[in-house]
């Protein structure tokens, strides 16, 4: 399921994904809060600006405009970073994108509702403001919604291709920038709720989403280098949780690792604790990830580095738990 | 009286008949339990006007044109006008609140007359601009209303969508605001001023026009003159009184924003309207 040889880089995915769907449908429309640019939705805003809509820096607009769009007929996708799109818009997330669908409410086929965020947990340099840590946690609170936190740029496409055919809310986290190509397209299928076996092994189950899965991949190739015994699955939806294909493979490992992209708390690591305890009498969780307080800013790496989630430390965190 | 013309044809007088039927219908929903009165009594004559006479119909029992509620309580307006255009049953609306009952206060998106979910106030204004947006570019001619109040006024959200609106020069939008000196804990004066209302929307690019909002006859004129603007959204703020027409109503004053089950005496409120759809009725057989 994984490319082999050299890695390669994808510089501007969502650029590319946006403009494929736009030009394959008509009925969608992209809409920015005054972040096209930092979003990189470029080829919509200047060769498909009839399917680009900016609605100013006001994320509350932009979530509220979406419904109201997707009310008269289109399929609206709202871009922002994720800290905004989430925070400053949740209850317009909730309420105007996230009530019109599915069991509880009215319908059972409501209009199609997408919100990508942008740039979450440390991908983003400016601590605190611009670092969502929480928004997997608040998304998976709202019934009937999709989250998905792809790991890839091929990941990425295929969850807004999933997404564009399913009712109701749906939050997708977003890549920005030089975004590695790790899944093999030919072999790689998505399905919302499908969980994939990155690596095959025994012993220590890791267990990785968004981000953290490309995270999780450096590290398990030390940890092969190494001679350590695991395995890798990469869970890209968050909600609707497979739960049992989460619980089979973590029953399978006398010892269970999650990583992510998220503060510890509210999501992966929690999600799984949750699924584990459901059953009882599961092997040992340790979560890795964010901690529940306020991480540092700058590059990547560095903040990686602060917060013992660079390859190396990783590598050496589940060595030592696996001894 | 007749002086000016509705947009279907019928005349201000059975308008102003089913506004009174409307407000009978408001009393008689709210009394079991409580509820929104005030406010469903003195939006009558918008509901009346707009359901019975703007908003056309689809030809397949419902309407073509588009109503946003986003001030969700004020769904008691909304049910006294469809139980009266036949869409919901009475039996059904006067278990409103009550445990179980499938009539919510504050409906959920989907419900038949609401088009987003409106509990949570502030939301209607901007999702009624992008329903306008998104009508617009399929080239439909529909028009959407949005009806919001002044206690929503305080939400930025709302001044949001409105700068969006008049961004896009949306003329195939209406608000409505039901601007009535009220939210719940008193005097939106008071609390904390909205004013001045009209002026507000205007700088935000809308066409506005101020009025009582219990005339039927001003209310065609003001939405006749919403379809004629055809290069910016329209602004109808409509200066309300929550007892309007039904004095026991009043004694509840400024805390009228809900109204207690035991608050009142229904009775005298609902001879009050019988009294005047019999003069009203009277005035038609003349
Ligand atoms: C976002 C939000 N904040 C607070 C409330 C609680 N609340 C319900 S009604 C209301 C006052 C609203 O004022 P208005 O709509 O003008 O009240 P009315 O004229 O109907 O009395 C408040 C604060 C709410 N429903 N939504
Ligand atoms: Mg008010």
């Amino acid at each position: 399921m994984l490319l082999t040889g050299e890695r390669t880089f994808d510089p501007a995915p969502f650029d590319a994904i946006s403009y494929d769907l736009c030009a394959r449908r008509s009925d969608v429309v992209i809409l920015s809060a005054d972040l096209s640019k930092y979003c990189q939705v470029v080829r919509v805003k200047n060769e498909l600006p009839e399917q680009h809509l900016d609605v100013g820096m006001a994320e509350q607009n932009l979530l509220s405009v979406a419904a109201g769009v997707a009310k008269g007929g289109y399929i609206p996708i709202a871009t922002c970073f994720a800290c905004y799109i989430t925070r400053r818009a949740y209850d317009q997330m909730m309420i105007c994108m996230g009530t019109g669908s599915g069991p509880g409410t009215n319908r059972t086929h409501g209009p199609t509702n997408i919100a990508v965020g942008f740039t979450p947990g440390i991908a983003n340099p400016a601590r605190i403001h611009h670092q969502a840590a929480e928004d997997l946690g608040m998304v998976r609170a709202i019934p009937n919604a999709a989250v998905i936190d792809p790991m890839d740029s091929t990941d990425f496409r295929a969850a807004l291709d999933a997404a564009v055919e399913r009712p109701g809310l749906t939050y997708i986290r977003g890549h920005r920038g030089n975004t590695p190509r790790l899944l093999d397209p030919a072999q790689f299928t998505f399905e919302l709720g499908k969980t994939y076996r990155l690596r095959e092994g025994s012993g220590i189950g890791i267990i990785a989403t968004g981000h953290a899965s490309q995270w999780a991949l450096e590290a398990s190739d030390l940890l092969q280098d190494r001679g350590v015994d695991h395995s890798l699955l990469h869970v890209p939806t968050i909600k609707p949780v497979n739960e049992i294909e989460i619980a089979d493979f973590s029953f399978a490992h006398h010892r269970v690792v999650t990583i992510e992209n998220h503060q510890i708390v509210t999501g992966l690591g929690s999600l799984v604790a949750e699924i584990v305890s459901d059953v009882g009498g599961g092997p040992r969780i340790t979560r890795m990830g964010l901690p529940n307080r306020w991480a540092p800013g700058g590059t990547l790496p560095y903040i990686r580095a602060q917060l013992g989630l660079d390859a190396q430390t990783l590598a050496m965190r589940i060595e030592g738990l696996a001894r | 009286m007749n002086r000016k013309r509705s947009r279907s044809g019928v005349s201000i007088l059975e308008l102003e008949i089913v506004a009174a039927k409307i407000r009978r219908n408001v009393l008689e929903i709210c009394r079991g339990q409580g509820g929104y009165a005030a406010q469903g009594v003195a939006l009558a004559d918008i509901a009346a006007t707009l359901y019975f006479d703007e908003m056309r119909p689809d030809g397949k029992g419902w309407f073509f044109d588009r109503f946003i509620l986003s001030n969700g309580h004020d769904a008691i307006m909304t049910y006294g006008a469809l139980a009266e255009s036949g869409h919901y049953e009475m039996e059904d609306l006067k278990t409103i609140n009550a445990d179980g009952s499938w009539v919510d206060q504050s409906p959920i998106e989907g419900q038949p007359g609401f088009e987003i979910t409106a509990g949570s106030l502030g939301q209607g204004p901007s999702q009624a601009a992008g329903l306008a947006w998104a009508l617009r570019r399929q080239g439909s001619n529909a028009r959407v209303h949005c009806l919001f109040s002044d206690g929503e006024l305080q939400e930025g959200n709302v001044w949001e969508g409105a700068m969006f609106a008049g961004h896009q020069r949306l003329s195939n939008l209406c608000y409505i605001v039901d601007n009535n000196d009220m939210q719940a804990s008193g005097h939106t004066r008071k609390i904390m001023s909205v004013e001045p209302v009209d002026e507000k929307f205007e700088a935000f690019g809308f066409k506005t026009r101020r009025i009582q909002g219990t005339s039927v006859a001003d209310l065609l004129d003001a939405f006749e003159d919403a379809r004629a603007t055809t290069d910016k959204p329209f602004a109808m703020i409509c200066d309300t009184k929550p007892w309007d027409g039904i004095d026991c109503l009043q004694k509840a004053q400024p805390l009228a924003h809900f109204t207690a089950k035991d608050a009142v005496k229904w009775d005298e409120g609902i001879a009050e309207i019988d009294a005047e759809i019999e003069r009203l009725e009277a005035e038609r057989t003349q």
